[in-house]
């Protein structure tokens, strides 16, 4: 027998060695189950990192992220779940060192941030080549649009209206207001709503997060009021003063706000007029499903904001975005996945099941869109929305946070008046204009 | 050739080292890994910050990125926000620290004596400290909401509250009702801590005490509290660092609102370093930090020196 076909106890050890080495090479991209149907053989993994991590989203994005993976063999999108009040900073640590995800869910107002630390991929060339360009709204894209370069693909637009509670009008006897009502009726109906003894409150005022700001800067706009005009920052103008005072109002002279407005976010402002403490509050449409789960949705619907004594009204668009980065190491997969997603099926999905509104013009206006009740408010805003004035710089969104909340906050409190308020915070906005 | 014996070059030879010497470098080389560990993860980070702290190193700024000497410290110096939240640092330890001390104190005693129910007491008693920071800011942030919270409710139904009253919303009322959930939180570490101390006391101390006629209050001046100093100061150092850097509670209850009325110092660089992206900014904030922190260290060494020797 010929000695080079026997197989050395040393060979034999090298062969499963090596074996081993390819086997481990290969299992440790594969998550899946060792007997179960493999996917691809070069099945390159793409990171995505996804905040908000609730029950129905997780189980919306897993799902969806589940029929992406199936539909192609080329990529494995891996979802790294992130609480919202840490996502931002997660990124920001993980673009520092070197390391972001392929692909992100962020807020338009976050990217300006990302595209100033050279950040973010530029995808125009990508964008201009997809087929559904012409269909995303224009407003869309310049929320994603920095420079000429487009950044993101917008997954959803939001745009606030007033929520309110349709019972307790019928209760008091009250008529139901038209989307053209104005600022007087909004207060008369608010006064009406309150009723401090029985803890009800008719305007649940935000106080805290980026959009404590945001609201009484759209009252602002009512008032023919602007953040930028010609290049300046006019937020302390006559009207803007005029109308943030009026706002401020409700809580100080009125008194038709929670006493809790000051530090009152997202969760208050919801869970109050979920419990019945609050008959109106501002929002997005993102707070639908849950007010048709916590009020009824034949309880309640959604309006324009009020017309101003300018006889003008603005709404703020902003939209959810993904984004993908530089440094990411699959820039296809990453791609394919965001362009997927705005697919007709997965995009409609996402909006209908989290009651957002699509960025597709084609897909906002189905049905289930554009005759929910619930959203009508969204829809009918859609002629007066306009791009968040707070993007024009990638600084003013840190800045909001960081010194506009508190100043708001002091307005609200009575502590200082809306002129102190917006005089600094307009010297805050001015010294960040790079 | 001269052949030298070898027993005679072996006691010839002097060693490189002297026994004492080479017993030194062995005990250092021990500790060479825990140094490392120390470097990499202590100093190099505090080094690193120093550095940062020298430059206008905003993150979304990449191209104004400079060194600016004292530039961040000239800045925090004329910032009224960074002096309010270091007086809102200063109530905050101070507060807590206090009374964390205070009621630990009185639980450590109660729960020293015997009675039926001592081993289910200590274990309760354990909860709050055993409760992750955020879940319990969660919880407390329930129970102060004016609407529909626990607290108020209960006052209402007692009739000691007329109006709902905003714990969290209203700037005189916020800090103290964080600082008293800090306390409710702290409890615990003060009590096991001076527990164990109690325990280490021997009785014969009391005993001879009482044969001396010393009554409740001598004896616990005169023999409990010395022999618990060393525990109270190391006990109370640490747990006052450990507050300055502390930020959970905060962050979850008030986010530093409303206002910046409960702005602490660490909660602020935390603001400027992922809001504002301002990282030049907020390394100059925890320098200064550390060096306030140090100089506390220090003193309350000094004044305290010798004490935790006592025992």
């Amino acid at each position: 027998m010929n000695d080079r076909w026997l197989l050395s106890r040393r060979k034999l050890l090298h062969t499963l060695v090596g074996t081993g080495v390819i086997a481990a090479g290969d299992l440790g991209w594969w998550e899946a189950p060792f007997i179960a149907p493999r996917k691809a053989w070069a099945a390159q993994p793409v990171r995505f990192q996804w905040s908000v991590p609730e029950p129905t989203r997780i189980a919306l994005m897993n799902s969806l992220v589940e029929r992406f993976n199936q539909s192609q063999k080329d990529f494995e999108v891996r979802i790294e779940y992130v609480p919202q009040a840490q996502a931002r900073q997660k990124l920001i640590s993980s673009i520092s060192s070197g390391s972001p995800p392929d692909l992100c869910q962020a807020w338009d107002n976050w990217i300006g941030q990302f595209h100033g630390m050279g950040a973010v991929e530029d995808i125009t060339d990508r964008v201009k080549a997809w087929k559904h360009q012409a269909d995303v709204q224009p407003t869309a894209w310049q929320t994603v649009t920095i420079g000429n370069q487009i950044v993101s693909l917008p997954l959803s637009l939001t745009l606030d209206a007033i929520f309110y509670r349709t019972d307790r009008l019928k209760e008091l006897g009250l008529k139901e207001p038209t989307p053209d009502w104005t600022w007087d009726e909004f207060l008369k109906i608010a006064q009406a709503f309150t009723k401090a003894d029985k803890n009800q409150y008719g305007y649940g005022m935000r106080g805290a997060g980026t959009w404590a700001v945001l609201y009484p800067s759209e009252f602002a706009y009512a008032n023919g009021a602007q953040v930028l005009k010609d290049g300046k920052v006019v937020i302390n103008s006559k009207e803007a003063i005029d109308a943030v005072a009026w706002y401020m109002d409700l809580a100080l002279k009125h008194k038709v706000t929670p006493p809790s407005a000051a530090t009152d976010g997202f969760v208050e402002i919801v869970e109050t007029f979920g419990r019945g403490v609050t008959s109106m509050y501002q929002h997005n449409s993102g707070s639908v499903g849950q007010q048709k789960k916590n009020v009824g949705a034949d309880k309640f619907a959604t309006i324009p904001v009020p017309v101003g004594p300018a006889k003008k009204r603005a709404t703020f668009y902003f939209s959810e975005t993904l984004t993908a980065f530089k440094g990411g190491r699959n820039k296809e997969g990453a791609w394919q996945f965001m362009s997927f997603m705005l697919e007709d099926e997965p995009s409609f999905m996402y909006c209908k099941t989290l009651g957002l509104l699509p960025a597709r013009k084609s897909i906002i206006s189905r049905p289930e869109f554009a005759k929910d009740p619930a959203l009508s408010g969204f829809v009918e805003s859609f002629p007066f929305a306009i791009v968040s004035p707070y993007l024009a710089y990638p600084g003013w969104g840190g800045k909001i946070d960081s010194d506009g909340v508190p100043l708001i906050q002091q307005a609200i409190l009575g502590k200082i008046s809306a002129k102190e308020c917006l005089d600094r915070f307009a010297d805050v906005l001015r010294k960040e204009m790079t | 050739m001269t052949t030298v014996p070898v027993a005679l070059t072996r006691r010839g030879m002097r060693p490189l080292l002297s026994a004492r010497a080479r017993r030194l470098l062995v005990g250092y080389a021990y500790l060479v890994p825990a140094a490392l560990c120390l470097i990499g993860t202590v100093v190099v980070p505090i080094g690193m910050a120093i550095h940062m702290s020298l430059y206008n190193d905003v993150l979304y700024k990449p191209r104004d990125y400079h060194f600016i000497w004292l530039g961040n410290y000239a800045r925090l110096a004329q910032d009224p926000v960074f002096w309010l939240t270091l007086w809102n640092s200063v109530v905050w330890v101070f507060g807590s620290v206090g009374f964390q001390f205070v009621a630990g104190f009185a639980a450590a005693l109660v729960l020293h004596e015997s009675f039926v129910g001592r081993s289910l007491a200590r274990t309760v008693i354990l909860l709050p400290w055993v409760i992750p920071g955020v879940v319990v800011g969660l919880l407390w942030e329930w129970l102060y909401q004016p609407n529909y919270g626990v607290i108020n409710d209960i006052l209402i139904r007692l009739d000691l509250l007329h109006d709902r009253v905003a714990w969290l919303s209203n700037p005189d009322l916020a800090m103290p009702a964080v600082v008293f959930t800090n306390v409710w939180r702290g409890i615990p570490f003060f009590a096991i801590m001076l527990l164990a101390g109690l325990q280490a006391i021997p009785g014969e101390l009391y005993e001879a005490a009482r044969v001396d006629g010393a009554g409740v209050l001598a004896r616990f001046w005169h023999i409990t509290l010395p022999l618990l100093r060393p525990i109270i100061v190391v006990a109370t150092a640490t747990r006052i660092i450990w507050t300055f850097n502390y930020a959970d509670l905060i962050f979850v209850m008030t986010n530093g609102g409303p206002a910046n009325a409960t702005q602490i110092t660490s909660t602020y660089t935390l603001l400027q370093a992922y809001s504002n992206l301002d990282f030049g900014y907020a390394a100059a904030l925890s320098v200064v930090l550390l060096v306030v922190l140090l100089v506390f260290t220090a003193v309350f060494l000094r004044v305290t020196r010798g004490v935790e020797e006592v025992g």
